[in-house]
């Protein structure tokens, strides 16, 4: 069927109207289609959807003016109370200050360490193909479990500090998660440390999807590796870099897991990021005002996600 | 219909077990009442196996009467419990599921227990019993008289000991039960650095105490523990300086009614006296990231003389060293702002509440296997968990060590704590902890309390927030 044919079809409705003589007229392939999958068919899942997704996401929105709460059954609206309760003591400023830095530091060093990875082992070569493997591990590993795992090797009578001891010949007893300045730096290179194995993939493919008539050209004029870096493949991995760097940024002000786990957002509260101090106000029952913080946190990520994605997007189109 | 054929098989088999009395009675010496067995000493023994209880012959008296238990084939009951009392039933669900024939799933609850619960009570999800803190504030999370059943009926409330006879009832009713002795915040100290350090009688009043905490440090040693990395253990030494206010009623009445304010002097001064001992030195040098468990360790061999703590660092000693051993290095003595009042914390160790699940056969299981718990298997439960007695007549294991009969006695004097009093639950360790760190000042650790104190109470709706 020719393009012409196909279009002047298209342009035909007149063949779905009944004919004067009150036979039917002969219905297209495309309309028996429809017909023999009628949108009932979508319900199922336009009710799980509605139900597990639509219903709870809009019930972000209503909760947080209730005074719900686990101390009796009935939830009346309450108004902004729920928003003045929460910005009274100064905890939700800290919790979104430890938040951004939290995010900034995962999203610039999982970048760093993904992209150094992939260029490490850009090659297919059967040690590199085993390192990425052994480099993609941690990505697999539950959150909770490294947070455990890191917890037990940081403390003062830990392993990093019997190793450092066994080295130094010092008697070694440094509290690496005890710093109200640098412990959310340390589970920020955490959290860093299990997603890199993700942003290397990624990087990888964009890697690989580097034309290998623009290196050689590269390689013909001269280029060094870092020149070849710096002016071919890093250009072209822009889309890459706009897929990680978002993927890490909602993901890490999304995050609770791995800082639950190691530090339980200490010490003195200098990890307590945006969920972990939610999780504490639900814990202690407090349900509309934790359901008010989760607002400030998806409006939070809304203001910042979006700004960065259209940096990202506008620098690959300027590349 | 094969399903009922099944069922009408087990109803017929259980008629003609409860009638022949063949169910079990041979293993436990039941004798059959009705549809129930009377569970002797000696099915309480036999479970405990080598049980060094005894029970005097007043309170054998008592738990005959009392220890009627149910045949339940069909029962499935599930308990919830927290990491620290993960174990404590055992011995009770053993014996339990062998005299009645029911199962019973425990199911353990990752701390921070207290808000771990609620918050699955929230999505539902609701088990027959569980440990749980009998205190107001706590309670008031589950919405205790829409979720708890009272308990004021059951026979082994008349049989509590005097000091015991007021936890577990908030506002005039009995939800809790209370099964092991309260805690008791006081200061455990190693007996060996006490003689070194020339210190031959026991403080009397906090300010004594931080006199002697100098005279150990004069000596070379580390005065207290704490346990900066755990917190929770912070909030005790500004705990028991709240006692006496307590005792004539100065401080919690008013509080709650939002006629005083946490940030008043007696917390203020309760606070910075604990930051003074920080300040002073009195303390471990890695009090920040100090544990619980280090905390047990450093009393007991002496590397630290003090730890202002409550029965849970006697369990976690207790797990670890025998009776003679304990008694040979560690002491315990009560203390308080000006006195030596006790601080008593009934924590979910010692405490257990019953669910009101809508299902009549699975609430009366869950009785049942109360009764059983502080009747039948009375004796053999506290010979297990090598505690002392709470009950009048039953006597405390000879396994328990010395110093915790005296903690138990101190019970006598002593006053709720600042978790048990305020009517609304405030989380002081954790702004303690801040202040360890520097980033909050005895004044601002007041405030926090205060305005969690003032969100809860408003949301329980509270009169007068």
């Amino acid at each position: 069927m020719s393009v012409t044919t196909h279009l002047s079809r298209r342009r035909k409705p007149a063949v779905l109207r009944p004919s004067l003589s009150g036979q039917k007229a002969p219905v297209p392939h495309s309309h028996r289609s429809r017909r023999r999958h009628p949108w009932i068919f979508v319900l199922p899942a336009v009710a799980m959807f509605s139900v597990f997704f639509l219903a709870p996401t809009l019930l972000t929105f209503f909760y947080p003016f209730t005074n719900w709460s686990a101390f009796h059954s009935n939830i009346d609206v309450v108004g902004l109370k729920s928003f003045r309760s929460i910005l009274h003591d100064g905890s939700l400023r800290n919790a979104l200050q430890a938040t951004l830095i939290y995010a900034f530091v995962v999203a610039v060093c999982q970048n760093l360490f993904g992209l150094g990875l992939a260029l490490l082992l850009e090659e297919d070569t059967w040690l590199n193909r085993a390192l990425r493997t052994v480099f993609f591990l941690p990505v697999l590993l539950s959150a909770l479990a490294v947070g455990y795992v890191f917890r037990a090797f940081l403390t003062p009578d830990g392993a990093l500090n019997h190793a450092l001891s066994t080295i130094s010949g010092a008697h070694v007893t440094f509290a690496w998660l005890g710093s109200t300045t640098w412990t959310l730096v340390v589970v920020a290179l955490i959290h860093s440390w299990k997603w890199m194995g993700l942003s290397m993939l990624i990087y990888l493919a964009g890697l690989k999807a580097v034309p290998p008539e623009l290196l050689e050209a590269a390689r013909t004029d001269g280029a060094g590796r870092w020149r070849t870096f710096q002016a071919v493949k890093f250009p072209l991995l822009a889309p890459a870099v706009t897929f990680n760097v978002t993927l890490a940024l909602i993901g890490t002000l999304n995050s609770f897991d791995i800082v639950q786990a190691t530090t339980g957002g200490g010490p003195a509260e200098a990890t307590q990021i945006f969920n972990v101090y939610m999780f504490r106000v639900f814990g202690e029952g407090l349900y509309a005002q934790a359901a008010a913080m989760s607002l400030v946190l998806f409006l939070v990520v809304t203001a910042l996600a979006i700004p960065v994605i259209m940096f990202l997007r506008r620098r690959e189109l300027s590349l | 219909m094969k399903i009922t054929r099944v069922q009408v098989l087990a109803v017929t088999t259980a008629s003609l077990l409860a009638l022949t009395a063949c169910g079990g009675s041979s293993s436990t010496g039941a004798t059959p009442v009705g549809n129930t067995t009377s569970a002797t000493s000696g099915a309480a023994t036999s479970a405990a196996g080598s049980s060094t209880a005894t029970a005097t012959g007043a309170a054998a008296g008592a738990s005959a009467a009392a220890s009627s238990v149910p045949k339940l084939p069909r029962v499935h009951l599930t308990m919830w419990t927290a990491q620290a009392s993960a174990t404590e039933a055992d011995q009770v669900i053993g014996a339990f599921e062998k005299a009645t024939g029911a199962t019973v799933e425990k199911v353990v609850i990752p701390d921070p227990y207290e808000t771990n619960v609620p918050t699955k009570f929230a999505s539902g999800a609701k088990p027959d019993l569980m440990f749980y803190q009998p205190s107001q504030n706590t309670l008031a999370a589950l919405q205790y008289k829409k979720n708890l059943l009272p308990l004021d009926n059951e026979p082994w409330v008349s049989r509590y000991a005097d000091s015991v006879k007021q936890q577990g009832i908030i506002d005039g009713t009995r939800y809790a039960a209370i099964v092991t002795s309260p805690s008791v915040i006081g200061v455990y100290y190693n007996k060996a650095d006490f003689a070194k350090a020339g210190i031959t009688t026991m403080p009397v009043g906090y300010d004594e105490l931080i006199a002697d905490a100098k005279k150990l440090k004069a000596a070379g040693i580390t005065p207290f523990y704490e346990a900066g990395a755990d917190k929770w253990p912070l909030a005790w030494q500004v705990a028991v300086q709240l006692a006496e206010p307590t005792k004539d009623g100065s401080l919690w009445p008013a509080l709650n009614a939002n006629k005083d304010k946490w940030t008043n002097p007696v917390f203020t001064d309760a606070i910075t006296k604990y930051q003074s001992v920080i300040q002073q030195g009195l303390v471990n040098s890695d009090y920040k990231t100090g544990t619980f468990v280090n905390q047990g360790t450093a009393v007991y061999d002496g590397t630290a003389a003090m730890a202002v703590q409550l029965d849970a660092l006697l369990s976690e000693i207790q797990a670890k060293h025998t009776p003679a051993e304990i008694d040979k290095n560690l002491g315990f003595f009560p203390i308080s702002a000006k006195g030596s009042i006790a601080t008593n914390n009934p924590d979910q160790t010692n405490a257990v509440v019953l669910l009101n699940t809508e299902n009549k056969q699975r609430q009366d299981g869950a009785k049942a296997l109360l009764n059983f718990w502080l009747g039948a298997d009375y004796p053999a439960f506290i010979a297990a968990a090598k505690t002392t007695s709470i009950e009048t007549g039953v006597d405390s294991p000879a396994a328990v060590p010395q110093i915790a009969r005296t903690i138990s006695a101190s019970l006598a004097n002593s006053v709720p704590s600042l978790y048990i009093e305020p009517v609304a639950h405030v989380d002081l360790y954790l702004y303690l902890a801040d202040m360890l760190y520097g980033k909050k000042t005895p004044q601002q650790v007041a405030k926090a309390s205060q305005d969690e104190f003032t969100q809860e109470a408003t949301a329980q709706g509270v009169p007068g927030f």
